[in-house]
């Protein structure tokens, strides 16, 4: 008997990690849901950031369609004369002359086949070089609108030659054209480098300044805490600007020119926490036993203070992340063509005029939900591991 | 009152070491990283003879002690020294002066907005407290803080100035004889004290979508501040004597109740205005706001070293007194708070 009520109530320990979260909905509510959610998002994200060379369709710093493709749009139509056998598929380009408008995706497909490339200012144009008694070009490759309308006009003329071919890009390219959706997969792998190291440097720098100040208090003690609440005090990105600006583009300068910014973060609230802890009883027996201090500090103080920086540290990298993205809009970013998603609004700001908002839409978002799966895991992990802060 | 004295003298005394740390570490940040300032400002190939005479001229070719005893006493005497582009030998403390008006124009528009929206869903979230409301609006309150507030300010350009058409894309005005005569550098209070309606209009349209951008941005902060200070309050005994009187509830709210809030909410503003400062830098990049944000980025681009290291200068001296009048304010209002 005494065994069938071991299997009926499966002890704690013997619990997988998953399910454990799971059954954690229960006593927690609401910032359970906050936790996991920010959780399922960064999962997601770090498969993304680590899938890039597989997800990506298109390399990110390459030019391989027009100039402002709307989303979803990329296929071209080939048309030929119609009198003309020699072309039927796509593939029969190869070596021809082939027409083209300028900065469209036909001029990256027609020399992607290797056809000789004809440029044409306009689809008339165009039009006239494959019509011509003597034509000039074998085969035009056009954008579809521009097709559809052309061959309402001269479908006597010409004909058009299988279905649409080429690369569909499903958020657009940019003003380069490169393809938006490579560049935001890519610029994962970007952003998070320099978020992630970011808030390493501020940690490793931060937590144990925190901890020796709150322990042995005195002049360094205050001394300390005047510096870090001065940087504290400062606006954190016009700092960060300025140390950016002199330290040049690069992934570690970056990184250091916003770590800077969150070591005080880290200082005061180990200090605090360092201050407390250290009052209490058992680290007094710790002490009347003989405990050295450094024993005290790493053995008793220390795993004390672990979850409030495991907090602040997804805090910070959502801070980070922000700031990085502030400091790459501003061109203190990454150097190009690195894809970065704060440097692409950058680029993507100086033709919103003209009424393309794709490239400024999709970068911005995923800056978004980077940062918000962060900052909800933070938040939501912060209610959890600290109920004492929480106001009921 | 001679405690109040006693508070600010000693307050101000207390601002002097932050300020000396503040400023020093930016001295530092400007010569010690390993980025030549002088590497920084001069293009690759520029002849040895204008390299050292820009490093003379900035006075970079002596000790970095003397440097950094005159740089103090510079500052001590306000001045910030001369720029080195786009034009040569402006004063950096009036280009400075010249741009404040800008952002401070944008600041309290902002403030104005953040306060409207993060005071009214404050409210609301503390008093339905553990409400699908006030889930809803503490996620607001942490998703309007990661969004990038120039990306805001980008998709409110899209909708509101390309898409609608209803509003200006960038700027303070649209020509520059539409600004009103300069009294305080405020368009907007210009064109009131001037009269002038046409400007008065023009500017308010300008300065609609960077003030909201900015605004929402920080409405977040005080939606969470606003709510916690409300639930410390509505738990308090004089609510529910004001409830048992008989005081219709929204009187009780927003009289008796946040007005109790309201002391600390101003104090934490207060606070804010570090966070304030860093999105006006990134909303006037995204408005082309003239102000000292767009300022400090342009002159990053022309490499105008002395121009970069007064405006932070500039910055940490804003940020340090409106600590210290926000914290004089905090204890007039509230005689607990003394030395």
């Amino acid at each position: 008997m005494a065994e069938q009520t071991l299997t009926l109530e499966q002890p704690w320990e013997d619990v997988g990690l998953l399910r454990r979260i799971w059954r954690g909905r229960r006593w927690y509510g609401a910032e359970w849901y906050i936790t996991v959610a920010g959780g399922v998002l960064l999962t997601l994200i770090l498969l993304m950031t680590f899938l890039a060379p597989v997800l990506a369709p298109f390399d990110p710093i390459k030019t391989v369609g027009g100039r402002f493709t709307p989303p979803g749009g990329g296929k071209q139509w080939l048309i030929a004369e119609a009198e003309n056998e020699a072309i039927q598929r796509p593939e029969d380009l190869a070596g021809r002359k082939v027409g083209v408008l300028p900065d469209t995706t036909g001029e990256v497909l027609a020399e992607e086949l290797g056809a000789e490339v004809v440029y044409y200012p306009s689809m008339l144009k165009a039009f006239q070089g494959l019509t011509r008694r003597r034509p000039e070009v074998e085969a035009l490759i056009v954008e579809p609108e521009a097709a559809g309308n052309f061959m309402k006009t001269y479908g006597r003329f010409v004909r058009q030659v299988g279905p649409p071919f080429g690369p569909t890009f499903v958020l657009g390219t940019d003003n380069l054209g490169r393809d938006i959706l490579s560049r935001i997969i890519w610029g994962a792998r970007s952003v998070l480098l320099v978020a992630i190291l970011s808030a390493l440097f501020s940690s490793v720098v931060g937590v144990p300044l925190g901890l020796l100040s709150g322990f042995w208090g005195g002049k360094l003690d205050r001394v300390l805490s005047l510096v870090m609440d001065s940087i504290y005090s400062f606006p954190g990105l016009i700092l960060a600007i300025a140390m950016a600006a002199m330290l040049g583009p690069g992934v570690l300068n970056i990184a250091v020119a916003i770590a800077v910014v969150y070591i005080p973060t880290y200082f005061r609230i180990v200090r605090g926490q360092t201050l407390s802890v250290k009052e209490e009883l058992y680290v007094e027996a710790a002490r009347s036993l003989g405990a050295r201090a450094r024993t005290i500090l790493w053995l008793y103080v220390f795993p004390n203070v672990i979850p409030s920086i495991v907090v602040l540290f997804s805090l910070n990298v959502a801070d980070s992340i922000l700031t990085e993205a502030g400091l790459s809009f501003l061109g203190l970013g990454l150097p190009p063509p690195t894809p970065d998603w704060g440097f692409d609004l950058n680029k993507g700001k100086a033709y919103l005029p003209n009424g393309y908002w794709w490239p400024i839409t999709f970068p911005g978002l995923m800056i978004t939900l980077v940062a918000l799966s962060f900052s909800l895991l933070g938040e939501g992990l912060g209610e959890i591991l600290n109920p004492r802060l929480t106001e009921s | 009152m001679r405690s109040l004295r006693v508070y600010i003298i000693t307050r101000i005394l207390l601002t002097i070491p932050m300020l000396f740390i503040l400023v020093t570490l930016v001295f530092f940040i400007m010569r010690v990283l390993p980025g030549d300032p002088v590497k920084a400002i001069i293009r690759p190939g520029a002849p040895q003879e204008y390299i050292d005479e820009i490093r003379h001229t900035l006075g970079l070719d002596r000790p970095l002690l003397v440097q950094y005893v005159d740089y103090l006493g510079d500052l001590v005497r306000l001045d910030l020294g001369t720029t080195l582009a786009p034009v040569r030998g402006r004063s950096v403390l009036q280009d400075l002066k010249d741009k404040f008006p800008a952002t401070l124009e944008l600041s309290l528009a902002a403030i104005l907005v953040a306060s409207l929206v993060g005071i009214f869903t404050g409210v609301q979230s503390a008093y339905h407290r553990r409400s699908t409301l006030d889930y809803g609006l503490r996620l607001y309150s942490i998703v309007i803080y990661t969004i990038p507030v120039f990306w805001l300010g980008l998709m409110l350009q899209l909708i509101f100035s390309v898409k609608l058409g209803w509003l200006p894309v960038y700027g303070r005005v649209d020509t520059l004889d539409m600004a009103p005569r300069t009294i305080t550098g405020l368009y907007v209070v210009d064109s009131i004290l001037t009269r002038n309606k046409e400007s008065l209009i023009n500017s308010l349209q300008h300065l609609i979508l960077p003030a909201l951008t900015l605004g929402l941005y920080l409405s977040g902060v005080f939606t969470r501040l606003t709510r916690s200070n409300m639930l410390d309050v509505l738990r308090q005994d004089f609510i529910t004597a004001a409830r048992a009187r008989g005081i219709a509830e929204r009187a009780v709210i927003y009289r008796h109740a946040l007005k109790n809030a309201f002391i600390p909410v101003l104090t934490m503003m207060g606070l804010q205005f570090a966070l304030l400062l860093a999105g006006a830098v990134l909303t006037e990049s995204t408005f082309t706001w003239p102000g000292l944000g767009r300022l400090l980025v342009e002159r990053i681009e022309y490499r105008d070293f002395p121009t970069v290291q007064g405006a932070v200068v500039f910055f940490a001296l804003l940020v340090s007194l409106v600590s210290l009048i926000v914290d004089i304010i905090y204890a007039y209002l509230d005689p607990r708070i003394r030395y």
